[in-house]
């Protein structure tokens, strides 16, 4: 098993959410993501902007046409920090088990 | 942290990436709709007839052809699946798998039925292939989520 690593920044409920689904997908768009997550724009913007400032996340802007197209994914570095934030959490679940199963 | 709270952050984290894998996989009502293409291609070669060739035909085809591009495009824009990570190996098997046992079904039916003198073996065959594409392509789909659900990052140690 992976020794985990409890990621404060990662934790916070809504950056949880946006990592969690970035986590099952190549790119995601911007409106999927607020929409998947039920955020504003501004709010989804900002959480974005702090992941992206802690080299979790990429986010990629382009014009499909006229109209701008704004995508993120995560980095290497943010897939990782996520699976090691997952198995502290699994860790913290499993040793409250052992406990209760050793009483 | 405690435990209850470490265990109700897996739970959010597992039911984000369910809702992620549903929006991106395709609905129920996509295979009823190319089951029902199918068939009518299926009738239109039973007919024989030039005009109903000429027009259901193509008509069919377009539409089946508009919906999956429709399909395949409308996911994509809203996000890519890690298809290497997602579907691996077993995922792509299955789909492949699906496909031809389809067309395989679909085909040797017809085949067999024209070859016993069957006058409309198009329509059965394609009715056969038809139901198969839409009670298949739901248990496909139901197959693909789990193998998705135990394939995503943070599901692995």
């Amino acid at each position: 098993m992976r020794a985990g690593r409890f990621d404060e920044l990662i934790h916070a409920p809504t950056r949880l959410a946006i990592v969690s689904l970035l986590a099952a997908v190549e790119w995601a768009d911007f409106k999927f993501i607020r929409d998947e997550v039920g955020l504003s724009d501004s709010a989804l913007s900002k959480q974005l902007t702090t992941l992206e400032n802690a080299g979790y996340l990429e986010i990629r802007k382009a014009f499909v046409g006229k109209r701008p197209r704004t995508s993120a994914r995560l980095t290497r570095e943010g897939r990782h920090a996520f699976e090691l934030h997952v198995a502290a959490l699994q860790e913290i679940v499993g040793r409250a088990g052992a406990g209760r199963g050793l009483r | 942290m405690q435990p209850d709270e470490a265990a109700s952050a897996l739970a959010g984290i597992r039911q984000q990436q369910k809702q992620v894998i549903d929006a991106i996989l395709v609905p129920a009502w996509y295979w009823w709709a190319v089951a029902a293409g199918v068939v009518v291609i299926g009738a239109a070669t039973d007919t024989r007839r030039t005009v109903v060739l000429a027009v259901a035909i193509p008509v069919a085809v377009v539409i089946i052809a508009a919906l999956t591009v429709g399909m395949i495009f409308g996911t994509i824009r809203r996000a890519q699946v890690r298809s290497a990570e997602l579907l691996g190996d077993r995922g792509a098997l299955l789909i492949v798998g699906f496909v031809w046992l389809v067309v395989g079904l679909t085909l040797g039916i017809g085949f067999g039925l024209r070859a016993a003198g069957s006058p409309v073996p198009a329509t059965i065959a394609t009715v056969i292939g038809g139901a198969a594409l839409a009670e298949g392509g739901p248990v496909l789909m139901r197959r693909l989520r789990t193998i998705m659900l135990s394939n995503r990052a943070g599901s692995r140690q």
